[in-house]
């Protein structure tokens, strides 16, 4: 389970991103995670609020996008169609082997920041 | 007032830029640097024993080994007469880069042509960080079963080597090597496959000359 150490790191990367924003609390972080990316949003989440915890963005909540990866056929070019998890040996019209690509995303999309009203 | 800041960052940024550092260092030295994943027990430190008498004359190795617990490893390693350091993750399931540059600096690891670095036995965690590594190879055991490479598609698509780990074993359990390579081809269409038995020296060759090619032709030398 690594899902605690990315979750530090996801929050310290998105306090950075809004501290020229002034003080305030961060109301949520979107994350885009890949069929890849070898992380469960389910435990990331999770990990989420004990990070947050007992801090100044104890409310915030960590919304996970997930990005399945996709295979493409080299002849083509169609995304093959399948179900999650399952994986395509070959093109279903050409019958030619496919590429994997994408699914490795673990990037921070936007962090929506509540400011404080300047005095 | 409610401010939407876009960031588009990875979110292992910090990782990646100390993994680009070491990719830097090791690029000076001419160091070829491998990232060893795999479950417990698969065989990635008996490979290492195997490559490391194979190669000993002839290429100058060092190990780097992460662990949860105990110096076991290294210690193996170092029975070779090979450079190794021993690195303790504390219960931590993956080396990540500041581990890396803090093993090489403790363990005064010299400049050598090819680093090999074991990580922690897990077939998840180690997938998302960055080592600096030229490449990463998953080994997969014949003992562990068939259905593996489906089962953890991240490691098998990113990892450009995979050696399916004691071959010896092969007549004694169920399992499907042909169903494994299809797996494995599928999840990285381009990567290589090796049959490896550090035991019976099955396969040592294709691996010891895979690691003798990726050396010359990051040193640019005609493989």
């Amino acid at each position: 389970m690594h899902e605690m150490g990315i979750a530090i790191e996801i929050y310290r990367a998105s306090r950075e991103a809004v501290s020229g924003h002034g003080p305030g609390r961060v109301e949520r972080v979107r994350l885009a995670v890949g069929e890849l990316a070898a992380v469960e949003p389910d435990l990331l989440s999770f990990a989420w609020e004990a990070v947050v915890a007992g801090g100044p963005d104890a409310q915030s909540r960590l919304e996970v996008e997930w990005r399945p990866a996709r295979q493409l056929c080299s002849a083509c070019g169609e995304v093959a169609e399948r179900a999650s998890g399952s994986w395509l040996r070959l093109c279903p019209q050409c019958e030619l082997p496919l590429v994997v690509e994408g699914g490795d995303e673990l990037d921070i999309l936007e962090i929506v920041y509540e400011a404080e009203e300047a005095r | 007032m409610k401010t939407i800041v876009t960031v588009r960052r990875k979110a292992l940024a910090s990782n990646d830029e100390r993994a680009a550092q070491l990719r830097a260092l090791l690029a000076e030295r001419g160091t070829l640097a491998l990232n060893l994943i795999s479950s417990p027990g698969s065989g990635k430190t008996t490979l290492l024993e195997a490559s490391l008498r194979e190669l000993g004359g002839e290429i100058r190795c060092a190990v780097l080994e992460g662990d949860v617990a105990t110096e076991r490893d290294a210690e193996r390693i170092r029975a070779l007469g090979v450079p190794a350091h021993q690195i303790l993750t504390g219960g931590a399931c993956h080396l990540d880069a500041r581990l890396v540059q803090a093993g090489l600096e403790a363990g005064r690891i010299p400049e050598v042509d090819v680093l090999f670095i074991e990580n922690v036995g897990n077939l998840i965690c180690p997938t998302s960080y960055d080592l600096g590594e030229d490449f990463k190879v998953v080994l997969l055991s014949v003992t562990e079963g068939d259905d593996k490479p489906f089962k953890y598609p991240a490691i098998f698509a990113r990892a450009e080597v995979a050696v399916i780990s004691k071959a010896d074993l092969l007549p004694h359990v169920p399992f499907d090597l042909a169903a494994v390579r299809e797996q494995i081809a599928t999840l990285n269409p381009t990567g290589t496959i090796l049959l490896t038995s550090s035991v019976s020296g099955e396969g040592m060759d294709a691996w010891c000359d895979l690691l003798r090619a990726r050396l010359a032709a990051k040193r640019g030398a005609p493989a």
